[in-house]
């Protein structure tokens, strides 16, 4: 027993989980072995170390999967660590032993698939931190090309909102700001179709009711108009009625007010 | 004297022809932005500068001898009644001369990007003719556009003119919107062209050569009265969108 090192069960030793008479045996041996001790001292540095690291608190979004993985995690481990009890089994017989073998093959093959589970977790954290990299690489792209100098590009920027599953308030905001203040006729408008797609968010409809009052251009107007007619939007009336009341108003667009202001009950 | 005379009569003719030419540089230049309230014409030339020719027809009032044209957004510093300034890197080219008595051109290379925007009560056509590069065209209130031989892409717009385009090719790179709220649009592309195209109006009409259909509505009503229309010809390619709100729209291939 003298020559044979016990490095391998040196964690399981400093985590005090051994059967007594091993944890016996090992500590019988450390006192006379240096290469033991200085690895014993090695991962009592790593230890500590571990336990002083701050802890990283993950994102919400890994929570969500977190937790269902937690579950599963729970379950097959706790299979393992019920053969483990058994292995532990004071009878010395030889059906005993035959368990052990099998345990320990169990807890190979065991082990294999926990380690390929995880491995396939990783990879799958990392295909989702990819695609969120992806995301808001888009985002930046997008936003750089709404505060572009030529109009085509800044309407290719509002016109690639649309390759979001769900533009978050940053891209919203931005759009409506393209609505409300871009010089360029044609962007506004642009803006004000795409932002059409988006009617649930309260952003956009008070950025549609701010438009009705600022925007000049018939034709856009005309578009809101029929946007806030078309999801009975009731905070769109009284600047509806302003709008039909002011002299500048084209004749047209008053008709279309005209025509939508009834419908919204 | 004989020689006397002849010398002023060149010096005369000389600086008369100056008078009636600006030349500056467009070194560095990424935008030429146009503003006027009269009718404007911008063609193309193969030098890197930035020409205005004007056609003496507008009478400078005799009172006005030793004095400056001055306009809402700046001083005649061209002796054409252009105020032409540097911004970073646009340059801003304001027509100063509300009249339409002057017929002033001009004369940028084909690459250069341009914006020509007309805000006038009377009559303030836009006529771009033969570029390569981005071209943005706004009549704000009373213009009409004509745009012909050029690539786009193409950002124009008009309240009560119409608005005519016809394509030489269709760069791909960005997209092109046209739209007009009271005028028509009459647009040709070359027959070839791959496009997404769009269009839309809502009182006027639609009129086309290309095979275009309205999706088929299985017997249901459209509840809008507008029509919309999203159609990919040729394979597919660049967004192109034509939108009206009361003038009619008329698309054609060659």
């Amino acid at each position: 027993m003298e020559n044979k090192h016990y490095i391998a069960q040196l964690p399981d030793y400093l985590d005090d989980t051994l059967p007594p008479e091993q944890k016996e045996v090992i500590a019988t041996h450390i006192a006379s072995c240096t290469t033991c001790k200085e690895a014993l001292k090695e991962l009592q540095i790593l230890s500590t170390a571990f336990d002083n690291e701050p802890e990283v608190a993950p994102s919400a979004r890994l929570r969500d999967n977190f937790f269902a993985q937690l579950e599963a995690e729970k379950q097959s481990s706790s299979k393992l660590i019920a053969m483990d009890g058994s292995s532990f089994s004071k009878k010395t017989n030889w059906p005993t032993t035959f368990l052990k073998i099998a345990a320990s093959i169990a807890l190979l093959i065991g082990s294999y698939f926990l380690g390929k589970q995880q491995q396939a977790q990783i990879a799958h954290t990392e295909i989702a931190l990819l695609t969120n990299e992806n995301e808001s690489f888009k985002q930046t792209a997008m936003l750089s090309l709404m505060g572009n100098k030529s109009a085509s590009k800044r309407i290719q920027g509002v016109q690639f909102v649309t390759e979001f599953s769900a533009p978050d308030e940053t891209i919203v905001s931005a759009l409506i700001e393209r609505m409300l203040n871009d010089e360029n006729t044609n962007v506004r408008r642009t803006a004000v179709e795409v932002l059409s797609e988006f009617t649930r968010s309260e952003l956009v409809t008070n950025g549609f009711i701010k438009a009705l009052k600022t925007e000049k251009d018939p034709g856009i107007q005309i578009t809101i108009i029929q946007i806030l007619g078309k999801i009975q939007e009731r905070n769109a009336v009284v600047p509806m009625q302003n709008l039909l009341e002011r002299k500048d108003t084209q004749p047209y667009v008053k008709e279309e007010l005209e025509l939508v202001l009834p419908k919204i009950i | 004297m004989k020689h006397f005379t002849f010398i002023t009569l060149v010096l005369i003719s000389f600086f008369a022809v100056n008078a009636q030419q600006y030349k500056q540089s467009l070194a560095g230049i990424e935008w030429v932005k146009i503003e006027s309230k009269s009718s404007i014409t911008v063609k193309t030339h193969t030098t890197n500068e930035l020409l205005i020719k004007s056609e003496n027809t507008t009478k400078i009032p005799e009172r006005a001898k030793g004095l400056k044209l001055i306009g809402e957004g700046g001083a005649d510093n061209t002796e054409m009644g252009f105020y032409v300034v540097k911004e970073g890197n646009n340059l801003i080219v304001r027509n100063l001369r509300k009249s339409n008595h002057s017929t002033a051109e001009i004369y940028l290379p084909a690459s250069q990007n341009i914006s020509v925007t007309t805000r006038g009560t009377g009559a303030a056509d836009i006529e771009i003719i033969g570029f390569k590069s981005e071209i943005e065209a706004s009549a704000l209130l009373n213009g009409s556009i004509h745009i012909e031989n050029v690539s786009g892409p193409v950002t124009a717009d008009s309240l009560n003119g119409g608005i005519t385009i016809s394509f030489s090719t269709l760069n791909q790179d960005s997209p092109i919107t046209i739209y007009a709220t009271n005028g028509e649009l009459d647009i040709t592309l070359p027959k070839n062209t791959p496009a997404n195209l769009s269009l839309g109006t809502v009182n006027g009409d639609i009129y086309t050569d290309f095979d275009l259909k309205f999706p088929e509505k299985n017997g249901l009503k459209s509840i809008s009265f507008s029509q919309k229309l999203n159609q990919a010809i040729n394979g597919g390619g660049v967004p192109f969108q034509l939108k009206t709100t009361n003038g009619n729209i008329y698309l054609r291939k060659k």
